[in-house]
């Protein structure tokens, strides 16, 4: 797999957005979440679990693929 | 009176440990068992998605146990690329790992994202007999359209380095395919199977190679709903859903060893066929 070390910063910052969404999915019930957010619903106190769940997955994807982007340039890998 | 009984609970368990492996849908078979056998038991009834999670959680352990040595390597070699930031040349454990993760996460995604709306939209036996012949149909069509034609010793030797060539493009479309299988009638493990054969895998490393890509999705949907069954939601069905586990757990285990066996010489028309006959006969049945 080739590397795109231009690619890691961003990655990391996609990654810690999707943190932060999946932490506010986690906390906040569906009245509070931003108006924005997939799941807002006024007057509603159900907490969107799946969807902190989804993010959290994305955020790690993320991460993994910053992490093996940093990795040693003449890999010969896959 | 307790909402499902423990004949039910048996009979649902080894149906879906059956079914589970078999690219035949077991959601499907779920579906339409209890309306074949007139029982007042349907797909979004609270207590039935309950006791589903004990067949799941007992279906994700079984293959878990069943390819541990697989798993074993598998973690090795992530562990490894984890610690160098690359997947090392030749190293098929660590690529299959990752192979499998990045089939994992779009249909995990979809999943957590869409499994109550499609629930909701097909949850009828009639949908789910319909959605079995476009499954039975979809069997055929991979058979035809497989990269190549099965040889003979096609399954002798270590399966992983051969599952480990596939590309990452190839990977992440088996892998999202099996969203598809959050509608009833159609297979997970049908879809993954036929997807391993259009990118050039052999029957038998396609079924194993489904079977790898089944463990952590079915795994996730059973242990993340497994507070429901602990908690109240399970009041009332604990121990059918445990009796069903069992049940489960003993079908999944003589499917799988079934499966990779038949695979070895066999290929996925039988149940293309039996699809589109079992389909059909419950869409009549469910119509008259």
């Amino acid at each position: 797999m080739n590397k795109h070390r231009s690619l890691i910063v961003p990655a990391v910052i996609v990654g810690l957005v999707f943190l932060a969404i999946s932490i506010v999915y986690f906390v906040e019930p569906a009245s509070s979440l931003p108006s924005f957010f997939p799941g807002h619903e006024a007057g509603s106190s159900h907490h969107h679990t799946k969807h902190g769940i989804a993010a959290l997955v994305v955020a790690a994807a993320c991460f993994i693929f910053a992490w093996f982007q940093s990795g040693p340039s003449d890999a010969a890998s896959a | 009176m307790d909402p499902i009984s423990y004949f039910q609970a048996i009979v649902l368990g080894l149906l879906q440990g059956f079914a589970e492996p078999f690219p035949i849908s077991s959601l499907g078979h779920a579906v339409i068992a209890p309306q074949l056998f007139g029982w007042d038991i349907h797909q979004n009834d609270k207590f039935f998605l309950t006791f589903l999670v004990g067949t799941h959680c007992a279906t994700a352990i079984v293959l878990f146990v069943l390819f541990r040595k697989d798993w074993m390597r598998i973690f090795r070699g992530m562990g490894r690329s984890l610690r160098d930031r690359q997947i090392g040349e030749g190293d098929s454990d660590a690529k299959l790992g990752w192979l499998l993760v990045v089939g994992t996460v779009p249909a995990g995604l979809i999943g957590l994202l869409l499994e109550h709306p499609l629930r909701s939209l097909f949850a009828s036996a009639s949908a789910a007999a319909a959605f079995l012949i476009v499954n039975g149909f979809l069997l055929l069509a991979f058979e035809s359209l497989r990269k190549r034609p099965p040889r003979r010793g096609d399954y002798l030797g270590d399966a992983d380095p051969r599952m480990a060539k596939l590309s990452w493009k190839q990977a992440i479309a088996v892998g999202t395919a099996q969203a598809a299988a959050l509608i009833p009638g159609i297979s997970r493990s049908g879809v993954t199977m036929g997807g391993g054969l259009i990118v050039g895998l052999s029957n038998e490393d396609a079924a194993r190679y489904s079977f790898l890509l089944a463990t952590p999705i079915i795994a996730a949907a059973g242990f993340l709903k497994l507070p429901e069954l602990l908690g109240s939601a399970g009041d009332g069905v604990r121990g059918q859903a445990l009796v069903g586990a069992l049940a489960a757990a003993l079908t999944t285990v003589l499917a799988v060893k079934f499966l990779l066996k038949f695979f070895e010489t066999n290929r996925l028309t039988p149940f293309g066929i039996y699809c589109i006959v079992a389909g059909t006969v419950c869409s009549l049945i469910f119509a008259f």
